[in-house]
């Protein structure tokens, strides 16, 4: 049914840390080939660490929302800590519920991410 | 007489519910359902035949054969083509890599040049890609105008990338002596412009006398009655799951000529003639180019389907999709005309049961699965033609497909529940 839970409609359309970050240590740009969404991820990094994070693109509203929520969690997190969140902890931060045809849109931004170390 | 009530009976899936609702299947651009008699025959076939063909002497392997063969005559004979002319593949890309390595390794070289359109799926885009890219010959794609259809001339775009050099024009731009392989689809995927055959064939003929000529017929094959000869085509490539059969089989058809010139596209068992530890020769046509077991199931699948096409009369498929696709034209241009959607595609009489559009403002996997919440099967994204839905100036589209099975009821349902969408995300 519905993967469109208040929180994720609530992201969708007051998106967080969406935006450029000056003086970014990375830049990383990842797609979902099956709609052409492309999503900019700008970080600052301090020993291995996240300190800050935005992004930018165009996408539906699971992938928008699933890139405004992982923003919030992600400062303060090493690759390990990324890695262990897992795209599990995406689907939770969406709601807890999101079908395998919109995976590829939760775990946009998520992946991004992991190039970004 | 045409019954579409009667049609539906026939395909068991539409007993299912979605969400709780009826299924409203949109999607069959994508795929189409399947009607008992195919799944029975393939059912049947397992429990009543299954043998390998070409092996055995023994009675159930004989049988086995005799299935294939008269598959193999019925495709033909839906295509207008010669049995020994169709040969078995997975799918419609495969068919085309199939011409692009067999017959474009021998027959392509630097300088050369291959004409496809911008309408072109993946499947007959990438092999020519990649062709050019291997012989160093130029990729030449012709262009289409804002309502998808494509130009007859338009002035003449040059840039080269990766090591493939890639000219955009019209037609007469783009067809000279030095165009060899010409390949474009019967009908666009996305936005369901039909392309005029046998006129496009005679402007080919006049202008690269020497290029011969693939139809993509995945879209195409399913929808309309088709004749190879009559169309003066080369190559037809489709597959079997658009058109009521079964995922697994596609069909290269060739003409013998060409085909018995060219070299075999996969090696292995069944496809040879005499086999030494140095080498082997080639089966005739179409062995040739059928290495190992093949999907037999899916084929008797595959010949049952067109039987039952055949049946029911490809013009009154083609009749009655047309009347869907006006009624739904002129529902959507309302919802257009109110500000809800954009509709893309062409406003003539040319083009198939297929609707291309957007929500205003919402991404097209959202407005897919709202739909998908009330039952409504519809594809989203870039549907396998990422160039043409970019060249929209959009990343993505929602696109409803129709079939022989779908009713003007489903479509003022789709309709009442596409104005849901925008509640939700605006």
């Amino acid at each position: 049914m519905s993967d469109y839970k208040e929180v994720i409609i609530d992201h969708y359309k007051h998106p967080r840390n969406q935006g450029e970050l000056a003086e970014a240590d990375k830049v990383v740009e990842d797609t979902n080939s099956s709609c052409g969404d492309i999503i900019k991820i700008f970080v600052r990094m301090s020993e291995g660490r996240i300190v800050d994070m935005k992004w930018q693109g165009v996408g539906c509203a699971v992938s928008t929302a699933g890139a405004s929520l992982l923003s919030e969690v992600v400062v303060g997190m090493t690759k390990s800590d990324l890695e262990d969140f897992g795209e599990e902890g995406v689907v939770k931060l969406l709601g807890g519920e999101i079908t395998l045809g919109r995976m590829k849109c939760a775990t946009l931004a998520y992946r991004g991410l992991l190039k970004a170390f | 007489m045409f019954d579409v009530e009667k049609i539906r009976a026939e395909f068991p899936i539409f007993k299912r519910k979605v969400n709780g609702n009826n299924l409203v299947y949109f999607d069959s651009g994508a795929t189409s359902q399947k009607p008992e008699a195919v799944i029975e025959a393939m059912n049947r076939y397992y429990r009543e035949t299954n043998a390998n063909i070409h092996r055995g002497v023994y009675e159930m392997s004989a049988e086995s054969t005799r299935l294939v063969d008269e598959a193999r005559a019925d495709v033909a004979g839906f295509i207008g083509g010669r049995s020994e002319e169709v040969i078995f593949t997975r799918n419609t890309s495969e068919s085309i890599n199939l011409v692009a390595y067999a017959w474009g390794e021998e027959n392509i070289s630097k300088g050369d040049a291959v004409v496809i359109t911008k309408l072109e799926h993946h499947s007959n885009m990438i092999p020519w890609q990649e062709l050019c890219r291997r012989k160093e010959a130029e990729l030449r794609v012709v262009e289409i105008d804002s309502q998808g259809r494509l130009v007859e001339s338009c002035e003449k775009k040059i840039f080269e990338e990766n090591g493939l050099k890639v000219v955009i024009g019209g037609w007469k731009e783009l067809l000279d002596s030095k165009v060899k392989m010409v390949a474009f689809t019967g009908q666009s995927n996305v936005l369901g412009t039909i392309i005029p055959v046998e006129e496009t064939v005679k402007t080919v003929r006049k202008l690269s006398p020497s290029s011969v000529i693939l139809v993509d017929g995945a879209q195409m094959v399913p929808h309309m009655s088709v004749d190879v000869v009559k169309q003066g085509i080369d190559f037809l490539a489709f597959s079997g799951h658009k058109m009521c059969g079964p995922t697994g089989v596609g069909v290269l058809w060739g003409r013998k000529e060409i085909l018995n010139k060219m070299k075999p596209f996969l090696f292995g068992g069944d496809m040879v003639g005499e086999v030494k530890l140095t080498g082997a020769t080639w089966a005739s046509l179409p062995s040739k180019f059928e290495a190992g077991t093949p999907d037999i199931a899916g084929i008797v699948g595959m010949g049952t389907a067109v039987n039952y096409l055949k049946r029911i009369g490809m013009d009154e498929i083609q009749k009655h999709e047309k009347s869907l696709l006006e009624y739904a034209l002129e529902k959507m241009e309302g919802l257009e005309n109110e500000g809800v959607v954009s509709l893309y595609g062409p406003k003539d009489e040319m083009r198939g049961g297929a609707v291309a559009f957007n929500v205003i403002g919402v991404h097209s996997h959202d407005t897919a699965q709202i739909l998908d919440n009330y039952g409504v099967a519809v594809r989203s994204g870039q549907h396998c033609a990422a160039p043409l839905v970019e060249s929209f100036g959009v990343t993505s589209m929602v696109r409803a497909t129709f079939y022989l099975y779908n009713t003007k009821e489903e479509i003022d349902y789709m309709i009442r529940k596409i104005l849901e969408v925008p509640k939700v995300f605006i």
